[in-house]
């Protein structure tokens, strides 16, 4: 990273700019180009953000637990495994925070409460708070090593919500309605436009995804390294009174 | 050996105090806290959130006398609005329930679709002060050149309905 500026490359800055068109698309294909529904009116737009925002962390935790798993597994332990598992988990509380937020306001306006304690809510209340409390974990001190091994068995604990949030609307009675694309009946139960506006979230949300995560991942690089250069000049200063 | 990076210090003056991380410490604390709250609320409220209408009086939780929350399809043609309130039939499996609300339910009920009715049994009638509109999965465009408003509200009930 000598003699650059930031953290990105020139792949980010194009994967960056790829994203900006992706969600300018989604926007025009969410608020304009696709019709209203039948019975939610244009409240059925929130639907192109929520969706796409719980799907996306859906996949940040699972990349989370994955490299936290292969920290665990390998034989050189690398810290890199442990910083991605990181910043997908800040991006992915992040989306699970936008998904809460806009499913909130849609949930104002098509059952008429903000909030209810039904199950498919409250499992996701809890996999937001469980994943607050691994990047509290992270932030508790000790070495790289230390903090890398204890995130990454929580990592590998927490996974196990994303199926009991995801099923919780068909093991139990929820008001929030059951998947309309990845249902156990694979029925889509969308009409064109909506559908692809859907899929075009999916596809913008992912890509911004690995954006903010290259980004983040080496953020949290430099950080570490800042911190074993404060290390070193303390070994170096303990060693220069030692030797006076 | 403490390798902690370090001010320098006059002699003879106290070490610094190692810092604690206190922020993350009572974050972790606010997170189990609130992960208890939210366990709570689960096993109190979420296993079961609803009876249906057919099992109002016969399943174990779903008696008349409790206050609870009944869930059943808008029968079509029973709304009616009178004296600030609205009055409509709830249906589910076959069985249905006349429900008394204490007011409009506004936003985007309707017949045909199904609701979640907060309220007790009151002589038959089920006395509701909340509803909570139970949208399906089924998303449709509304399209007006397609079909005449007559048919487009059937095809809506018949959709909803399942």
């Amino acid at each position: 990273m000598a003699g650059q500026s930031g953290t990105g490359t020139s792949a980010t800055r194009r994967l960056g700019v790829l994203v900006i068109l992706m969600l300018a698309t989604l926007a025009l294909c969410g608020l304009w180009f696709s019709a209203e529904d039948v019975v939610q009116g244009s409240t059925v737009r929130i639907m192109y953000v929520h969706v796409p925002s719980i799907w996306t962390a859906y996949i940040a935790f699972g990349l989370t637990a994955l490299c936290s798993a292969v920290y665990l597994s390998g034989k050189n332990r690398s810290l890199a495994w442990d910083r991605v598992a990181g910043a997908s988990g800040e991006i992915g509380v992040l989306f699970v925070a936008v998904s809460l937020v806009t499913g909130s306001m849609w949930g104002r306006l098509t059952w008429g409460t903000y909030w209810v304690w039904d199950a498919r809510l409250t499992s996701t209340a809890f996999l937001f708070i469980t994943y607050v409390g691994y990047l509290a974990v992270r932030q508790l001190g000790g070495t790289h090593r230390q903090r890398a091994r204890r995130s990454s068995v929580l990592a590998l604990l927490a996974i196990l919500e994303i199926p009991l949030v995801h099923f919780s609307v068909t093991l139990w009675r929820s008001l929030h309605q059951e998947a309309s694309v990845a249902n156990p009946n694979a029925k889509v139960a969308l009409d064109g436009l909506m559908l692809f506006s859907l899929f075009l979230g999916l596809i913008a949300f992912t890509m911004l995804f690995v954006w903010l995560v290259l980004h983040r991942q080496r953020a949290m690089m430099l950080e570490d390294a800042f911190s074993d250069r404060g290390l070193d000049v303390a070994i170096a200063a303990r060693r220069n009174e030692a030797g006076a | 050996m403490d390798l902690t990076p370090r001010t320098v210090t006059e002699p003879g003056a106290q070490p610094p105090a190692r810092k604690r991380r206190w922020l993350p410490m009572l974050v972790v604390v606010g997170a189990l806290l609130g992960g208890g709250v939210v366990v709570t609320k689960f096993l109190t409220s979420a296993i079961d959130y609803y009876c249906n209408v057919d099992e109002v009086g016969v399943r174990s939780g779903c008696s008349g006398e409790r206050r609870m929350r009944v869930q059943g399809v808008v029968e079509q043609n029973s709304v009616k609005h009178a004296d600030g309130g609205t009055t409509f039939t709830l249906d589910f499996n076959k069985k249905t329930l006349k429900v008394a609300y204490s007011g409009d339910p506004g936003g985007v009920f309707q017949e045909c679709i199904p609701i979640i009715a907060h309220g007790r049994v009151v002589n038959g009638v089920f006395e509701s002060d909340r509803i909570e509109v139970k949208h399906s999965n089924q998303y449709v465009q509304k399209n007006a050149k397609r079909i005449d408003q007559a048919n487009k509200e059937a095809a809506a009930c018949s959709v909803l309905k399942g």
